[in-house]
């Protein structure tokens, strides 16, 4: 029997803290107009609660340190870094998003930055997390962190030279015919898909840099720990060797390209290559309006996509000041958990597969055909749902929709029962999984990690408790929390969150009240068919909202909820059009597969393969 | 032997003769060759986003397609026939694409699975290629986004059909010249041309894609500007 260190908790909800009224008293603000009063240009409340204070782009990292290291602040969280151009030349903006688990406290630093000088300092030595989460925002605005080990681009190819594709002024298309971009893509040269780091450990630069040769598969070469990017590396007789996994590959989850240096069976460097299913989510969004961003939503994240619709529904609404209807809350809390469980459903899946147990792929498809049966039923589609609009959701439940249901989430014990039957003690899935990728609290969270890759490490932060949307605070379900971090607990972890996202869908199907499933605002909801045909005021509506579009007032707002992966953030900015100006997803799953060279250097490759299933990582949202 | 002589020679489409008579003999080993073929596919899954778990789902407890000698996914392309470019494919995995093609020995086919593979679907952005046929010839496209499991069955099964109808007599289209590999499978202007966006429901406009995102403005406001313009 294996010694399974799972408990479940119930964290502490700080509570008055969540959404302040003033800044007066808040001690992080206080705190910074103390020490830095002259730099911080401005100062607000943003529409999900989050201080916001506008800051001068020098003294970014002298403040994050100490918001970071002041005991009674504590903000051991850098969830987010992202960039924000509102065109007409005036300054980019970096978003910092930060989030205190001790205190319970959230907060926002705004360093606009000109664009004759795109330099921030940057925090990576405060954050691993914003290692990559800098490389994204360089990659994408151009904007150059100072003292940033590694700045290069993550989701464009490395060589890109067309230009930074969030900026206001890159073109939607790119800036070449389609017919140019193919036959650029067809003819990449060797530096647009190895780092130079590469290169260097494969022996194919040359004194001054220059690539000197082709990469031909696992090249035999040792290189010097201390060696130079442009130093000679000559001879084939070493022992290390040099891989790539990826992009092609069943067990990498997607595109995923690790380059991976072995000496012998032991995993020495690992680097991964993203951007493979780079889509432009960000960049098309902006030209979508604000209901029609929600199909792009549920193709980031294909294996639970209603948590997409309802996140970034949620976001819209909180800028938009509407509240949705009783029957609606509930109803997307079901539709939540019941995409956790599909997601992790996946996740199981595809897991035991890589491990070697095909079996439990059957016995989760099955259940994930139940809950696709579910979808269909409600919104006519499998997995691409867009169920959610602004202010409601598309249609009321079908007839019989609630027992179907109540049903699923009564048998899918049954199911876990039966995978875990088949894995918890199983000795194979043991010495797999144990002890393989640990990783600890404080590491984790430095991180960034979130979702059960966190909580696995024994950090109970859950959105759903910390920070309670939906009304999840009235629902009875616990939390999961294992204590070391390592594959093993990952899976724990995960199975133990669908018993409780089951419990919770129990829960909601009990209380689902009746009523309206749409807020009763004709700015925001087209009326019924029946209505519009009948009445005038109805009809000009109607009208008025196909024609011009919904109008969300301009505002800017960072929203999060847990999303099956991770803290799933929405960052968006209005200017009281009817589009975006600006819609980042913070997606859970680029922040934790940011950890993965941490996690696997130094193991064998064979736990390559596990420890990045045990992450759970979806392409379609880490590369946009 | 005078008979033989007599059969008519089989003919390539571009109208050569290919030498070999097209007898009862060719007939029947194309027969029981298209039969082994059609019946023990091995797909390669060039899986990358949504349209890649519908996939998985075909190849699962509900659909299985087992039933159609399918069900051993090839990862690798040296032993693979079918290749299933399924979810969308970005310039950045473009080459990749290409490569794992060419890698393919032949007799090899492809479907195309999904609005996205087939042809941008709803991202005509400045990442995304728009149809995977402009990369590597494209045997069956499946329309959906996500097609259902069920689409993609369809595919495979038109895929048997156009096996059926194969000859060994007549192997034109089974010959890959060697300066094809690593190049787009059409032509520039071809490609200009099938890019055109469609219509202009999303108000974009062709030439730089730039809009403005700003208000619309109402009626309302615009009479106030003119009257504010006019003091």
């Amino acid at each position: 029997m294996a010694e399974t260190d799972i408990e479940t908790v119930q964290p502490q909800l700080i509570t008055g803290a969540l959404r302040p009224d003033s800044l007066a008293g808040l001690p992080a603000v206080e705190m910074l107009h103390r020490k830095f009063g002259g730099s911080i240009r401005a100062e607000s409340i943003d529409a999900a609660g989050v201080p916001v204070l506008t800051i001068g782009s020098d003294i970014v990292h002298q403040a994050l340190s100490r918001l970071k290291t002041e005991p009674d602040l504590g903000f051991d969280f850098l969830v987010d870094v992202m960039g924000v151009d509102r065109g007409a030349g005036r300054p980019i903006e970096v978003w910092y998003q930060l989030w205190s688990n001790s205190n319970g406290r959230q907060l926002r630093l705004v360093a606009p930055v000109p664009l004759d000088d795109l330099t921030v300092p940057s925090v990576t030595d405060l954050w691993r997390s914003a290692n990559w989460l800098e490389r994204e925002v360089y990659d994408m605005f151009g904007v150059t962190f100072d003292g940033h080990p590694d700045l290069r681009r993550i989701l464009m190819p490395e060589n890109y030279d067309e230009g930074f594709p969030l900026r206001k002024d890159f073109p939607l298309r790119g800036r070449f015919g389609r017919a140019e971009q193919v036959r650029r893509a067809l003819n990449r040269a060797m530096d647009d898909t190895y780092a130079r780091e590469e290169l260097a450990m494969a022996g194919l630069l040359d004194e001054q840099g220059r690539v000197t040769g082709e990469f031909e598969g696992a090249a035999m070469v040792d290189v010097p720990h201390d060696a130079e990017p442009t130093d000679l590396v000559d001879g084939l007789e070493g022992e290390r060797m040099l891989i790539n996994m990826g992009p092609q590959h069943p067990a990498t989850h997607g595109v995923l390209r690790l380059v991976l240096q072995l000496e012998g069976e032991t995993v020495e460097r690992c680097i991964p290559h993203l951007g493979y299913l780079h889509t432009g989510f960000e960049k098309t969004c902006e030209y979508r309006e604000w209901n029609q961003v929600v199909p792009y939503t549920d193709r980031m994240d294909y294996l639970s996509p209603m948590l997409y619709n309802i996140g970034y529904a949620l976001a819209v609404e909180s800028l938009l000041g509407v509240e949705i209807t009783p029957r609606c809350r509930v109803l997307r809390v079901i539709l939540s958990e019941l995409n956790r469980i599909l997601g992790h459903l996946l996740w199981l899946g595809t897991t035991a597969i890589d491990l070697g147990a095909f079996t439990v792929f059957l016995y989760t498809f099955q259940e994930r055909e139940r809950i696709y049966n579910l979808h269909e039923a409600y919104c006519g589609a499998r997995l691409t749902t867009s169920v959610t609009r602004i202010g409601g959701m598309l249609a009321d439940l079908p007839a019989g929709w609630t027992t179907a249901c109540k049903s699923f989430a009564e048998g899918i014990d049954a199911t876990l029962d039966e995978c875990e039957r088949l894995l918890t003690n199983n000795s194979i899935w043991l010495g797999r999984t144990i002890d393989v990728g640990a990783i600890d609290a404080d590491t984790a969270v430095s991180f960034g990690l979130t979702g059960a890759n966190l909580r696995a490490s024994g950090v109970a932060y859950d959105v759903r408790k910390a920070r309670p949307y939906l009304g999840y605070d009235a629902y009875d379900f616990d939390v999961p929390v294992g204590r070391h971090g390592d594959t093993y607990d990952r899976y724990i972890v995960r199975v133990e969150e669908m018993r409780q996202a089951a419990r919770i869908i129990r829960q909601a199907l009990e209380r689902l009240p009746d009523g309206p499933i749409n807020v009763d605002d004709p700015a925001v909801i087209l009326p019924p068919k029946s209505k519009s045909m009948a009445s005038i005021d109805s009809m000009i509506a109607h009208f008025k909202l196909v024609m011009e579009g919904l109008q969300v007032p301009a505002g800017d707002v960072w929203y999060s909820i847990e999303g099956s992966k991770g803290e799933l953030g929405f960052g968006i900015v209005s200017d009281g059009g009817s589009k975006p100006v600006r819609c980042r997803f913070r997606a859970p799953s680029f922040v934790n597969l940011g950890a993965l060279s941490y996690l696997v250097e130094g193991a064998l490759v064979a736990d390559v393969i596990a420890v990045n299933a045990s992450l759970d990582i979806v392409l379609g949202e880490i590369d946009r | 032997m005078s008979e033989a002589r007599t059969l008519p020679l089989a003919r390539r489409d571009d109208g050569y003769d290919t030498g070999v008579p097209r007898s009862w003999m060719t007939t029947r080993v194309d027969y029981v060759v298209n039969w082994a073929r059609r019946n023990s596919i091995w797909p390669m899954p060039f899986g990358t986003a949504c349209c890649a778990i519908e996939m998985m789902a075909a190849a699962a407890s509900k659909y299985d397609i087992a039933r159609f000698g399918m069900e051993r996914m090839s990862f690798s392309p040296r032993q693979a026939d079918l290749m299933i470019v399924a979810g969308r494919v970005s310039y950045k995995i473009a080459p990749v694409l290409r490569r794992i093609w060419d890698q393919m020995p032949q007799p090899k086919w492809c479907i195309s699975m999904g609005a996205c593979a087939s042809s941008g679907g709803m991202f005509d952005n400045y990442t995304i290629v728009q149809g995977c046929d402009q990369i590597i010839p494209v045997d069956v496209y499946v329309p959906g986004c996500p097609p259902r499991p069920e689409g993609l069955i369809y595919a495979l099964m038109m895929v048997q059909e156009k096996i059926k109808g194969e000859s060994l007599a007549n192997d034109l289209i089974r010959s890959e010249s060697a300066d094809a590999v690593g190049r787009p499978n059409l032509p520039p202007e071809v490609i200009e041309l099938v890019a055109q966006p469609f219509g202009n429901s999303t108000r974009q406009n062709r030439i730089s894609g730039i809009e403005r995102t700003g208000a619309v403005e109402r009626p309302r406001d615009r009479i106030e500007r003119l009257i504010e313009h006019r003091d």
